[in-house]
């Protein structure tokens, strides 16, 4: 039986869930070993790198060469006849081609699955139609991601299966919820707010300062609820950047995941102590 | 000892047309002499919240819905809105973007609630907003009930945001769709709260429509993570009363009140008898 299994649960935030690297690392060096990794939308690539037992450093060069601005090539213009009503738009449609990311998503992933990985691996997707929570626990890891990650609008949601899904952050920005679902009684979480606008000049400014908004708010109802409704014991590691780092800044890559090591070993005596039955009552 | 008289709030989430619903169930609460302490309203919901709270009879408040929710009120297209939205540099995009001009939305807020404000209410009222820029609830209880409710009202995208006392606000949906939490803080010992899903558009075939659609599915998952917190941790006692429609009703589908607020009646119906055992003990 495994008591106090411990998880480790990245959420959305793009770039910045290479904090959870820093997490992976200072866990490692403790010897403690998760039992299971659950991530949504940009936390999934770090879930998947972590469970597929992807080394640190290696996972850090991953990072550099995944998010680059080149990604976002064709995104005004596209965005100009979409708008315009030039092109339609519709379920199938995005802003951005996928094509960039997908390729590199596929250098790393592969045809890697999720029978490939050393424990447990959950990825949190959205139904497109009815924004229900989809949480893919097997089949292809990049197809999993590709789904997670489909930031509205901006990338086409992905079809599994039957399923048209889109980014998990419209359903469940930080997924404890699968990890208690799962069985963990030590839950590791990483999370993040997503930025908000200070100034709205464009449209898309505008739809994805709402987005974040209301991801925000999802993130922290579901937070306080899990966390004051389940038993599981719910740490969140909630790493401090200082200045704001934009979602795709990858000059900051090195600093993020310092900050996410920083930010676990503070939370590392506690684990610990959780992990060998101690009892801090 | 004398027990106190319990205090019972009705909570009237987002859901534009639907909130009619409410009419249905305050007739019923009426016919059985149970009346309310306060009122809580968001976004669609404040319409009604305040036409009850100001002391409209239902019928009246139906009447009043007509009047303030009807096609007239979208007719308007803001066209410069719309322009900047593909040309933001020289049609100068900001935060003030909206697609439907608010000229006669407001023009009827005001043939309705004149120059009233919360002091003017027969019982407390309050009425829930976001913050554009935090997407923090903002609950407003003080000052014009026409400022409060067009800031309540602003459905993203589709109408500006409105600023209050210097702060720009937009839709409380996108905070606290149904702001049980107001109710729970303001001493309520029963809490009737009337809540919505948002509908989706029937075909994604535009930008706007995409991002609308995205937008329901957000305010849906953020309702259900809300609601589910409030739920589970408060100790007031909290009746949900979830209409059934068998057809979607769409934003501005008033043809359909009628139906809605039979709807509503029926929903209350089925909870009469708890909430007077609940007023008895």
């Amino acid at each position: 039986m495994h008591k106090n299994r411990l998880s480790v649960v990245i959420g959305s935030g793009g770039v910045l869930c290479a904090a959870s690297l820093g997490l992976s690392k200072a866990l490692s060096r403790e010897g403690l070993i998760p039992g299971m990794a659950v991530g949504c939308s940009g936390g999934s690539i770090y879930a998947a790198i972590i469970a597929l037992g992807i080394e640190p450093d290696e996972a850090e060069q991953l990072t550099l060469n995944l998010f680059t601005s080149d990604v976002f090539e064709g995104y005004t213009s596209n965005l100009k006849s979409a708008l315009s009503g030039e092109t339609r738009f519709t379920e199938a449609s995005s802003l951005i081609d996928d094509n960039i990311m997908y390729e590199r998503l596929k250098s790393v992933f592969g045809e890697k699955s999720f029978s490939d990985t050393s424990f447990p691996l959950h990825i949190v997707a959205t139904e497109f139609y009815t924004g229900e929570r989809v949480v893919i626990s097997s089949g292809k890891i990049l197809d999993a991601i590709r789904a997670s990650i489909a930031i509205p609008m901006i990338f086409s949601p992905w079809k599994i299966g039957e399923q048209l899904l889109v980014d998990g952050a419209v359903c469940d920005p930080l997924p404890i919820d699968v990890a208690i679902q799962q069985g963990s009684d030590v839950i590791a979480a990483v999370g993040f707010e997503m930025p908000t606008r200070k100034r709205m000049n464009s449209y898309t400014a505008v739809t994805t300062h709402f987005n974040s908004i209301y991801m925000n708010n999802i993130l922290k109802s579901t937070f306080a609820f899990y966390n004051a409704v389940h038993h599981a014991e719910i740490i969140p590691i909630l790493p401090d950047f200082e200045k704001p780092v934009g979602t795709f800044d990858t000059s900051q890559i090195p600093h993020i995941i310092a900050q996410g090591e920083k930010a676990a070993e503070q939370h590392i005596p506690y684990i610990k102590q959780l992990m060998t039955g101690i009892d801090i009552a | 000892m004398a027990t106190r008289k319990k205090k019972i709030a009705l909570v009237i989430g987002a859901g534009s047309v639907k909130c009619a619903a409410a009419l249905g169930l305050w007739k019923v609460l009426v016919q059985e002499d149970i009346h309310f302490d306060m009122i809580v309203g968001c976004s669609g919901g404040s319409l009604y919240a305040t036409s009850m709270a100001l002391g409209f009879t239902p019928d009246e408040s139906a009447e009043n819905t007509k009047k303030l929710w009807n096609q007239a009120v979208t007719e308007k297209r803001n066209w410069r809105g719309l322009a900047s939205a593909f040309l933001p540099g020289i049609f100068k995009f900001n935060d003030q973007f909206s697609m439907i001009d608010d000229g006669p939305m407001l023009k009827r807020l005001r043939m309705v609630f004149e120059e009233k404000t919360f002091a003017d209410t027969k019982l407390p009222l309050y009425l829930m907003a976001t913050d554009l820029y935090t997407g923090e609830a903002v609950a407003m209880h003080e000052g014009s009930l026409v400022d409060a409710l067009r800031a309540s009202i602003a459905i993203p995208y589709i109408w500006s945001a409105w600023t209050i006392n210097g702060r720009q606000l937009v839709d409380g949906g996108a905070a606290n769709p149904l702001p049980v939490d107001v109710a729970i803080r303001e001493g309520a010992d029963i809490i009737i709260a009337m809540g919505f899903q948002s509908p989706f558009p029937s075909k994604i075939k535009s930008v706007s429509r995409y991002a609308f659609h995205i937008n329901s599915l957000l305010t849906n998952n953020l309702y259900q993570a809300n609601f589910a917190f409030h739920n589970a941790v408060h100790h007031a006692e909290i009746i949900s009363i979830f209409p059934d429609f068998d057809r979607p009703i769409k934003l501005f589908d008033t043809h359909e009140i009628p139906y809605v607020i039979e709807q509503g009646e029926k929903a209350m119906r089925a909870q009469l008898d708890y909430v007077k055992r609940l007023l008895e003990s």
